[in-house]
C-alpha cells in the first residue's frame, strides 16, 4: 500500500542529539541540505553555533566530514581542501561552507569575497540569524534596524541598516545565489539541488529563527520567519549571473509589524517612545528594497 | 660539525661540484621556488609581499607553463593563504608557501592552528620587521613567531635554504610538524649566487612522494576535525606534541647525515666553527651574518662560531656539547637581528635558555642590522673589542 504522503527527507544524513537551542534554524537547515547534498560532502565550519551544533570533539553530527577553522577563513580553508580534492581526482565531493551571519557579514567577510571572486566551486551557506549568538547576542552588520541586542541595549538599538549581503555577493557575478526560508521549505529544497547542480560558486543565505537571540517562543520559529517573507522584511529571490528572479510574490500586503511584534528583540519599537518613527522607518525600507527587487528581475528579462 | 679554521678554508677552496647537479647562478628567492618544485608540491596558495614576491611569481610561472604539476591559487590575504593551506594539507596535499614581515604576523592565528592541527606544511620567510614600516632584512618576524608550534631554519646562503627546504619536508611528513625555512631579505632573497640544484630524481629518491595515513579530510571516510576539545582531553593534544617536538634535533641530524650521502652536502642542527679550548669569544648567528663572521675569523684566531641553522626547537643537547670544550673564562656573544620589546634579542633568550644549570659563561647581546642594516667586517671586530672591553652586557653597534 502506498504511504498516504512521502517524507521530503527520505534518509536523514544528520544524527540525532544535536546540540541546537530549540527552534533553531541550524538543525532544520543542515537536515534538508544534507538529505540533498549526500554523504560525499566536506562542510566547513568557521565559528559559529554551528561549530557546538555540529559536535565538540570527538563528536560530528553529521553523515559527511567536517573540518572546524579559523573564523575569519572558512572559504579559504574550503579553497584549500577543494583544490586538495580536485588534484587528487575527487571531484564529486562537495566542499560546503555553513557559516552563521558574524563568519559571513563581518570577520569572514573578505575571505568570502576572494573565493567568490575566484570562482572556487564551494557552497557557502550562511544562516542568518541577525546577530553573534554563540557568543550570546551581540550585534553583527547583519544585525536589523532597531534589534536589540547585548552591545545595542536599548534605547540605544541598531540604528543602521544591515549589509546587503545578497547585492554584494550577487555582484561577484558569480552563478548562483539565493535567499532561503525554514518556511519555504520546498523552495529551500528546489534551492539546494540548483545549487548543487551548478559548479563554481555558490551562497545560500538562509533567513535563521533563534529564540534566545529573537526573543521568541521556539514553537513560532517556523511562523515568524514566514511572516518575514509574508511581510516582505526577507524576499525570496535567485540571482544567476547577475540576472534575478524574485521566487515569492507575498499575496497579501502585510505591515512588518505583524513580523516584529512576535519578537522580543524589537518590543522597544511598540511602546510608543519614538511615535512609530522606527517602524515606519522600517517599512519603507522593505519597501524601497522590494522595488528594488522588482526593478532587477524586470532588467533580467531585457 | 666543528670544522677548524683551515678546514673552512680548504672545503670552499676544493669545491669542483656535486655529481647528479646543475650549477646555477640563483637568488636566493629563485632556489627557494625550486627547492618547492623539486619538492614536487601540490598546492601553492599566494599572496604578494616584499621581499618573497619573486618566490611566488616564480611558482606561478612554474605551474603555468607545466614545469610544476600544482594548483596554484591567488589569495586575498595572508590569512587566508595559510588557510587554505592549511585546508589542503589537511586532505592530504604536500604544500609550499612563502611571505614575508607583515604577512607571517597576519598569518599568526593561523600558525597556531597549522601547528596544532599537526600539518607538515613548508614555507619560506624572507625576514623583515613591522613598525617602524620597513622592508629589509630583519629577524623581528619569524623569530616573534617562536611559540606559535613551527620548527625554524635559518639558511645562510641559498644553497642551504635550497638543501633544507628538501630536509624540512622530510621533518615535517616524519612529525607532522609545519617548518619554516628563513632567508635573509635581499642579502639573499635578492642577490644571485652560484647554487648547485640536484636534479629531478636525486630529490625523488630522497622525498618520495607525501604517503596518505588515513587521516586525510574526503568526502569518503567521515571524520571531524578542530572541535572544541574539553579541559579532560586538551592537555593530551599538548603532551603529544611535546614528545614530538623534542624528536626534532636529532632527526635534524639524522636527515642532515643522509642528506649528506644523497647529495655531497652534510648538515646539522648547528654548525660551529673554531671551538676549542683556546677560544676566547663565540659568535652566536643565523643566517647571513654568519658568512661575515666567517670572514673574520681568519684574521681573529681567538674567535669562534657557532651557527645556528635550528632555532626552534634550540637544538640544546648540540649547543651545550659544542661549548662544553671552551675554556671556562670563554666569552658568548649573540649577534641580534631581531627586537622583541624586550632588553635582550631572542638568540640570548634562548642560549640563556639552553646552557642554565649546564654551562656558565659571560653572555653578551649585540643588536645589529636591524630594519636591514649592513653589518660589515668590521662591525664583528667592533663586537670583538666592545666584548673584550667588558664593560656593558648589552650593546648597540653602529647606532646612529
Amino acid at each position: 500500500m502506498e504511504p498516504a504522503f512521502k517524507f521530503l527527507i527520505e534518509e536523514e544524513k544528520v544524527f540525532s542529539g544535536g546540540l541546537s537551542c530549540r527552534g533553531c534554524g541550524w538543525a532544520l537547515l543542515v537536515r534538508h541540505l544534507s538529505s540533498i547534498l549526500g554523504e560525499n560532502t566536506v562542510y566547513v565550519v568557521p565559528a559559529s553555533c554551528f561549530s557546538i551544533i555540529a559536535g565538540p570533539y570527538p563528536l560530528n553530527e553529521l553523515k559527511g566530514s567536517v573540518v572546524h577553522t579559523v573564523f575569519a577563513a572558512a572559504p579559504a580553508t574550503a579553497t584549500g581542501i577543494r583544490h586538495a580534492l580536485d588534484k587528487q581526482g575527487k571531484r564529486d565531493t562537495n566542499v560546503v561552507v555553513l557559516a552563521g551571519d558574524g563568519g559571513t557579514f563581518d570577520i569572514g567577510f573578505q575571505s568570502l569575497s576572494g573565493a567568490a571572486s575566484r570562482g572556487e566551486n564551494i557552497l557557502y551557506v550562511c544562516n542568518n540569524n541577525g546577530a553573534y549568538m554563540n557568543t550570546g547576542i551581540q550585534t553583527s552588520t547583519a544585525t536589523p534596524y532597531g534589534a536589540v541586542t547585548t552591545t545595542n541595549p536599548n534605547p540605544e538599538y541598531k540604528k543602521t541598516w544591515p549589509k546587503d549581503l545578497m547585492g554584494i555577493v550577487a555582484a561577484h557575478n558569480i552563478p548562483y545565489a539565493a535567499t532561503c526560508s525554514l518556511a519555504f521549505i520546498e523552495d529551500y529544497r528546489m534551492k539546494i539541488k540548483r545549487a548543487k547542480e551548478i559548479e563554481g560558486f555558490r551562497l545560500l543565505l538562509i533567513d535563521g529563527p533563534c529564540p534566545p537571540g529573537h526573543k521568541t517562543e521556539p514553537s513560532q520559529s517556523i511562523a515568524i520567519t514566514r511572516l518575514a517573507v509574508e511581510t516582505k522584511l526577507f524576499p525570496l529571490f535567485e540571482v544567476e549571473h547577475l540576472k534575478y528572479r524574485i521566487n515569492y510574490f507575498p499575496k497579501e500586503k502585510l505591515p512588518v509589524e505583524k513580523c516584529l511584534k512576535k519578537q522580543g528583540r524589537f518590543k522597544h519599537l511598540f511602546n510608543g517612545s519614538d511615535n512609530g518613527r522606527a517602524l515606519k522607518d522600517i517599512q519603507e525600507h522593505v519597501e524601497s528594497y522590494w522595488n528594488r527587487l522588482l526593478k532587477l528581475e524586470q532588467l533580467s528579462h531585457e | 660539525m666543528n670544522n677548524t679554521l683551515n678546514e673552512t678554508i680548504e672545503k670552499e677552496k676544493t669545491q669542483k661540484g656535486f655529481a647528479r647537479h646543475t650549477q646555477k647562478i640563483l637568488k636566493g628567492n629563485y632556489a627557494a621556488a625550486e627547492a618547492a618544485k623539486l619538492c614536487r608540491v601540490g598546492f601553492v596558495p599566494a599572496y604578494p609581499i616584499t621581499p618573497q614576491t619573486t618566490i611566488v611569481e616564480e611558482l606561478s610561472r612554474m605551474v603555468a607553463n607545466k614545469e610544476l604539476d600544482a594548483h596554484y591559487v591567488n589569495m586575498d590575504s595572508e590569512h587566508s593563504v595559510f588557510a587554505a593551506a592549511m585546508g589542503a594539507a589537511l586532505a592530504g596535499e604536500r604544500v609550499f608557501t612563502a611571505t614575508s614581515g607583515q604577512g607571517l604576523f597576519y598569518a599568526h592565528e593561523v600558525l597556531h592552528a597549522i601547528a596544532h592541527f599537526r600539518l607538515p606544511i613548508v614555507i619560506c620567510n624572507v625576514g623583515r620587521p613591522s613598525i617602524p614600516w620597513n622592508i629589509w632584512s630583519d629577524q623581528t618576524d619569524s623569530l616573534a613567531q617562536r611559540d606559535t608550534g613551527w620548527v625554524q631554519f635559518y639558511g645562510e646562503s641559498s644553497q642551504e635554504v635550497l638543501d633544507t627546504v628538501i630536509q624540512a619536508y622530510i621533518i615535517a611528513e616524519r612529525l607532522n610538524l609545519p617548518v619554516m625555512v628563513v632567508l635573509d631579505a635581499f642579502y639573499q632573497s635578492h642577490t644571485s649566487e652560484n647554487v648547485w640544484a640536484p636534479e629531478q630524481d636525486l630529490v625523488d629518491e630522497f622525498l618520495p612522494p607525501k604517503k596518505f595515513t588515513g587521516s586525510e579530510i574526503d568526502g569518503i571516510n567521515p571524520k571531524a576535525v578542530g572541535g572544541l576539545v574539553p579541559p579532560e582531553h586538551y592537555e593530551t593534544f599538548n603532551y603529544r606534541y611535546w614528545t614530538d617536538v623534542n624528536q626534532v634535533e636529532d632527526l635534524t641530524n639524522e636527515v642532515g647525515e643522509n642528506f649528506g650521502k644523497s647529495f655531497g652536502r652534510k648538515y646539522s642542527a648547528i654548525e660551529t666553527v673554531n671551538i676549542t679550548d683556546k677560544t676566547k669569544i663565540v659568535f652566536v648567528t643565523i643566517s647571513s651574518i654568519t658568512s661575515t663572521v666567517r670572514g673574520v675569523l681568519n684574521k681573529h684566531p681567538e674567535i669562534g662560531l657557532l651557527k645556528l641553522r635550528l632555532v626552534k626547537p634550540f637544538p640544546k643537547a648540540s649547543v651545550i656539547k659544542a661549548l662544553s670544550v671552551l675554556p671556562p673564562d670563554a666569552s658568548i656573544v649573540a649577534v641580534e637581528r631581531n627586537f622583541l620589546g624586550d632588553s635582550e634579542g631572542a638568540l640570548i633568550q634562548e642560549m640563556k635558555r639552553a646552557l642554565y644549570g649546564e654551562l656558565n659563561f659571560k653572555m653578551f647581546d649585540v643588536y645589529a642590522g636591524l630594519g636591514g642594516k649592513d653589518v660589515p667586517p668590521l662591525t664583528i671586530e667592533k663586537i670583538i673589542y666592545k666584548v673584550k672591553e667588558d664593560a656593558e652586557k648589552i650593546i648597540w653597534i653602529d647606532l646612529e
